[in-house]
């Protein structure tokens, strides 16, 4: 018998757990190349503004660690090209179109998701209130819980479809914003986004990216990304979680599934293997037919604490 | 099948070009076809202390073996990992990748402008070129070095009979100075040639020939290098900034860039 990947995230159907993350997989049309995207279990968009950003000066990115710093500075096409030049190929699509929103001000997220409201493929936003890489806006919001509640609550106004709250790592409990998006009116949390890091060249004394410090991300933060999962599915939030956080393979997933994520994104493992998620849906399958279970839904939650 | 595959290819023969300087050629690659001059693989590297893959580029296609060559110099800690693959060893290879070099007209003398390690693209092109038919005659070679043991492959590079300039700053071997004063003279005493300029080198070579096309209305194309995380234009990390404002990819928009566009 063939396992059951499907899962269900806020009356959205995912045909597998397996999505790709923001800012990694562009606005799809670049990955189309090397496969399917109907493939995946869902896609998620890079971040979207309302006016075009040219992203930061390079360097932008250095290798660490078991993993990257980066500070890409939100680079994107703005909303009008947006929805003019990228949704007609994310429309054809048959997998789940995600797209994350970025602002500066409240009334920018709420002006983004009240255009996205009226293209019907669009099954989902997600709310960047976390990305550490912008002078103004970006994390400020989801280190606030007033602000992160205020934000969604704002946006569930012009917003029809369920939101996903994108939370920080960078707060002293996740789940205190976790449950402020889920008092605003958020359907879901994706935990996490990339931690705050830095990298230094000690033979120029230079800090190797321009913005000095910028996102950590990669198999480095899979542990921090795993306890902030722990957390938030063991709090007073009962929204579904999407774990994000140095997801290389399989058994990544699996880890996430069995702390409470319902669905994960992949993000930095697509830069080394562009198929990453189609070899983790693979994967998963093998897994569960070794496990006898007939679906990925039974793992939720069951990890097995000491 | 699609443009850009991941293949595992095995290494058919290594050699060490002395001066850090390495070659490596392997196969199958079996989206060999869709390789281009200018083109350039993205390599993984098993290793826990590497992350990322390395882009190197494209040095030479086999295509009756279906391999290829890169050529690379010991730099950094993937360099140095890419060193110790022996015969035999089998890589993880994602390409070709980026856009190559726009092919020149017939009547045109085509100038390549190799610095250091910017050499392996250059030589593809003229190869490519001396194959396809065009006169080796007016294809002039000019490859810049600090000293000698820089200007690597200088029988190979002969062999393809065309005009061959090496040009060290000690002056051990060919002229004496940079490679860029040459080749300005040669554009300033032949007003009447139609000449087209392509670059690879390192960012001060790059910014002089740049400089050359601008000042003396010669068109062509220069080769960028750039750390890149993914290599295939989602992640937005190897950007360079364009003249027109804006940045552009250096693995999807490049890596070859026409002169006088991008900020140098």
């Amino acid at each position: 018998m063939t396992p059951d990947l499907g899962v269900s995230i806020a009356g959205v159907s995912f045909k597998n757990p397996i999505l790709t993350a923001s800012g990694c997989c562009g606005y799809g049309e670049e990955l189309a190349d090397l496969f399917p995207l109907a493939k995946l279990g869902g896609l998620v968009t890079k971040s979207i503004t309302k006016n075009p950003r040219p992203g930061h000066p390079p360097p932008r990115t250095a290798e660490t660690t078991g993993g990257m710093i980066n500070a890409i500075g939100l680079a994107n096409v703005g909303i009008d090209e947006f929805i003019a030049k990228k949704i007609p190929f994310l429309e054809k699509q048959k997998t789940t179109i995600v797209v994350n929103v970025a602002g500066s001000k409240i009334d920018e997220y709420v002006e983004l998701c009240a255009r996205l409201n009226d293209i019907a493929r669009v099954d989902m936003v997600e709310l960047n209130i976390s990305c550490p890489n912008v002078d103004v806006g970006g994390i400020e919001f989801g280190t606030d819980p007033k602000l992160t509640e205020e934000t969604v609550r704002r946006v569930r106004k012009v917003f029809a479809r369920p939101i996903i709250a994108k939370l920080a790592p960078n707060v002293t409990d996740i789940s205190k914003i976790a449950i402020a998006a889920e008092n605003g009116g958020a359907d879901a949390v994706s935990v996490i986004n990339s931690v705050v890091g830095m990298a230094v060249d000690p033979e120029s004394w230079r800090t190797r990216i321009t913005n000095n410090k910028g996102g950590l991300t990669g198999p480095a933060i899979k542990p921090i990304a795993l306890a902030a999962v722990d957390r938030v599915y063991n709090s007073q939030c009962k929204l579904p979680i999407i774990g994000i956080g140095g997801i290389t393979n399989a058994s990544d997933v699996v880890e996430f599934l069995l702390v409470g994520a319902s669905a994960v994104q992949i993000g930095t493992a697509l830069f080394v293997e562009p198929d990453a998620p189609l070899k983790m849906v693979e994967g998963l399958k093998r897994y569960l037919a070794r496990k006898k279970l007939s679906s990925v839904r039974e793992l939720i939650g069951k990890v097995r604490k000491y | 099948m699609s443009k850009i595959v991941s293949e595992e290819a095995v290494i058919t023969r290594r050699r060490d070009l002395h001066n850090n300087y390495y070659s490596l050629t392997f196969g199958p690659i079996h989206s060999l076809s869709a390789c281009r001059p200018g083109n350039f693989v993205h390599i993984k590297l098993p290793t826990s202390d590497i992350y990322f893959r390395r882009a190197m580029s494209v040095a030479a296609v086999y295509p009756d073996t279906n391999e290829l060559e890169i050529i690379f110099r010991v730099f950094g800690r993937g360099t140095t990992r890419l060193a110790t693959f022996r015969t035999g060893d089998t890589l993880d290879v994602l390409g070709p990748l980026g856009k190559g070099f726009a092919k020149p007209r017939k009547s045109d003398r085509v100038i390549c402008v190799a610095g250091g390690i910017g050499f392996p693209p250059l030589f593809y092109l003229a190869s490519d070129l001396v194959q396809a038919g065009f006169d080796p005659k007016k294809i002039e070679f000019f490859y810049g070095g600090r000293s000698a043991p820089d200007i690597i492959e200088r029988s190979r590079i002969k062999k393809l009979g065309l005009n061959f300039y090496p040009v060290t700053e000690d002056g051990s071997v060919g002229r004496t100075g940079l490679v860029t004063q040459f080749v300005r003279d040669m554009i300033e005493n032949g007003r009447k040639e139609k000449f087209v300029l392509y670059g690879c080198g390192p960012e001060g070579m790059l910014r002089a020939t740049n400089q050359i096309g601008l000042d003396l209305s010669v068109p062509g194309e220069l080769a960028f290098e750039a750390p890149m995380p993914c290599g295939i234009g989602v992640c937005l990390g190897c950007v360079v900034p364009l003249v027109k404002g804006g940045y552009a990819r250096v693995c999807a928009d490049g890596p070859v860039f026409k002169i006088g566009e991008v900020v140098l």
